[in-house]
């Protein structure tokens, strides 16, 4: 009797301890380490809550008068302690694992977003929200990004199409499997021509293209001149449809990044295929 | 050296030329094609080609020159800062976001870049009237290190997400080799070989010496700086044509020493040869083995160079000469 009730008040200890050290209090100050959080958090209405960004964190506008710590391959730690975080957010996308290790040494909090595909946000948009304590707002972000995606898969095309999305044009860089692009062209039915490659930013073949002859040609806007840096490898492929019939579409940055804004790049996308 | 050996080199290369233009990456049938083919062959495999043989010639010819103007076995092209003024230059224009030239502008910045780099390495090695060799090597490596210094300092402050990209186009990419750069590059190397093969006999007689020299009757340091204008000439050419390719400048001299002997009368133009070939060969390479993934020439040519070079290196026999 006595033995069960050292057990029972064991057990009680520990599920308590397990439950207090879960339900830690709300975090206040967060750094976000990739754009795409930066974003992510703005959209969730946490912006307030961010007391420090990257220096590729752009948008939205709010996110520019943040706090800089630096690359995202290369934050300064100084900069993250600095800013007393109490939650560093980092991304399996960019962020260097060695960093992840080097802040907890440091005595600060880290937490590991690890959504690399369309399929993986909209849960992994949950999973942080738990961790921030903002499980209503991630629910609802990531609830309109399950509806979009639905609705997008659901509309009927009508016939599918050779695709290629190229990154940089010089030297030429496309998206290829195992990325949220080739995810994106997929969705709808259409084929991606890199995407047997097995890399997923490939250097592709300039002859390569003329012999897969794609239906259309999209390229990101990475650089603000890359309409002009593209011309030359355009003219060279004067012959392909895509070109031929003028189905050469810049896309905006929307695509580039997997948070909230993909939706939108997915949707201009659909539109050019139309 | 003999008809035979020469017969040989010109053969092997031609060979080499009609290999990489019609059977990779994939074969195709020089009297049986058909308009996609044509096409192929005539915007992309043929500039390409045309472009690693430009390239491949000036760094082979401005390697065995510039080996011989420093006397030093180590010396390579890029040693003297021209790449990475290039580089530099290509970078900021980009940065700048100024588009002038369309798409010459990465080819023409470049070439800027690497023109202002010879000139500077060119003033620091100058002395009391005359081009010394010793101070235009180290001024070349003091430069290059500025350069190369600046470059880092700008891709890591730099917040242009096709900024990264766009360098990797400096470390030797001649998937964009195109018509419209070919006449230029050929007007630059064929202008810069023509000088170095005209000033052969004058080098051989600088490597024995200055006082020899100037006993042959040459004009020590006018002859020096005509080598220098060469190398500067064709290194800038090559730099803009395809950027950085490592390892030709510096393997291809050593290997037909090697084969021929070191008479720059007959070094210069073979190692043009052989460099131009050697890079086909490589560029060949590197878009076949993960086709249709291209791995860049830089890459290749040193992958296949430097096993090549360590094996030279053990036999003294080639760097004791």
């Amino acid at each position: 009797m006595r033995k069960a009730r050292v057990v029972l008040s064991l057990a009680v200890l520990i599920l308590f301890s397990v439950v207090s050290s879960s339900i830690a209090e709300t975090p206040g100050r967060i750094i976000s380490l990739a754009p795409n959080l930066t974003e992510i958090l703005f959209e969730m209405g946490l912006g307030s809550r961010i007391v420090g960004v990257t220096q590729f964190c752009d948008y939205p506008a709010e996110a520019k008068k943040k706090p800089k710590v630096g690359g995202m391959s290369n934050p300064s730690p100084e900069a993250v302690v600095t800013l007393k975080p109490d939650l560093v957010l980092m991304t399996t996308d960019g962020n260097p694992k060695e960093f992840g290790e080097r802040f907890r040494k440091l005595g600060v909090k880290t937490y590991l977003f690890r959504a690399q595909r369309l399929s993986e946000l909209p849960h992994e948009i949950r999973k942080l929200g738990m961790a921030l304590d903002a499980k209503r707002e991630a629910d609802a972000l990531a609830g309109r990004i399950e509806n979009t995606l639905k609705k997008l898969r659901d509309r009927k095309i009508a016939k599918p199409q050779k695709v290629l999305f190229i990154v940089w044009p010089e030297p030429l860089i496309v998206a290829g499997p195992d990325t949220a692009i080739d995810d994106s062209i997929k969705l709808f039915g259409h084929t991606n021509i890199a995407a047997g490659t097995g890399i997923s930013y490939p250097k592709y073949s300039l002859e390569e293209i003329i012999r897969q002859s794609p239906d259309a040609i999209f390229i990101g806007m990475g650089h603000a001149e890359i309409k002009e840096i593209s011309q030359g490898l355009l003219r060279k492929l004067g012959n392909v449809p895509a070109v031929r019939n003028h189905r050469v579409f810049f896309l905006s940055d929307n695509l580039y990044r997997l948070g909230p804004r993909i939706i939108k790049g997915i949707q201009e996308m659909a539109e050019c295929l139309k | 050296m003999s008809k035979v050996k020469i017969s040989i080199l010109v053969l092997s290369c031609l060979c080499i030329f009609f290999f990489s233009l019609f059977l990779t990456p994939s074969v195709m049938n020089p009297f049986t094609l058909n308009t996609l083919d044509r096409d192929i062959l005539v915007s992309i495999r043929l500039p390409r080609l045309l472009v690693a043989a430009l390239m491949g010639i000036a760094l082979g010819a401005s390697g065995a020159v510039l080996q011989g103007l420093l006397k030093n076995p180590l010396a390579d092209p890029y040693i003297l800062g021209i790449s990475s003024g290039a580089s530099l230059s290509a970078a900021m224009g980009l940065v700048s976001g100024i588009y002038l030239f369309g798409q010459f502008s990465i080819p023409f910045t470049a070439f800027a870049g690497a023109a202002v780099a010879s000139l500077m390495v060119g003033a620091f090695g100058w002395k009391g009237g005359r081009l010394l060799p010793e101070r235009l090597l180290l001024a070349g490596v003091g430069m290059s290190f500025l350069f190369y210094a600046a470059l880092m300092l700008l891709i890591s402050i730099s917040t242009h997400e096709g900024m990264r990209r766009a360098v990797l186009w400096i470390f030797g990419d001649l998937s964009m080799a195109d018509w419209s750069l070919i006449p230029w590059g050929v007007l630059f190397i064929v202008a810069g070989l023509g000088i170095s093969l005209s000033r052969a006999r004058a080098l051989n007689a600088l490597m024995l010496g200055d006082e020899l020299a100037h006993s042959l009757g040459f004009s020590v340091h006018r002859e020096r700086l005509l080598l220098f204008t060469s190398i500067a000439l064709m290194t800038s050419a090559s730099v803009s044509l395809g950027g950085t390719i490592g390892f030709i400048g510096l393997l291809m001299p050593h290997i037909v020493r090697f084969m021929l002997g070191s008479d720059n009368r007959i070094l210069i133009p073979v190692s043009a040869l052989c460099g131009g070939a050697f890079l086909c060969i490589a560029d060949t390479v590197g878009k076949s083995v993960l086709s249709p993934v291209e791995i860049p020439s830089g890459i290749v040519t040193a992958i296949i160079g430097s096993p090549y070079f360590l094996y030279l290196l053990r036999k003294k026999d080639v760097l004791g000469q």
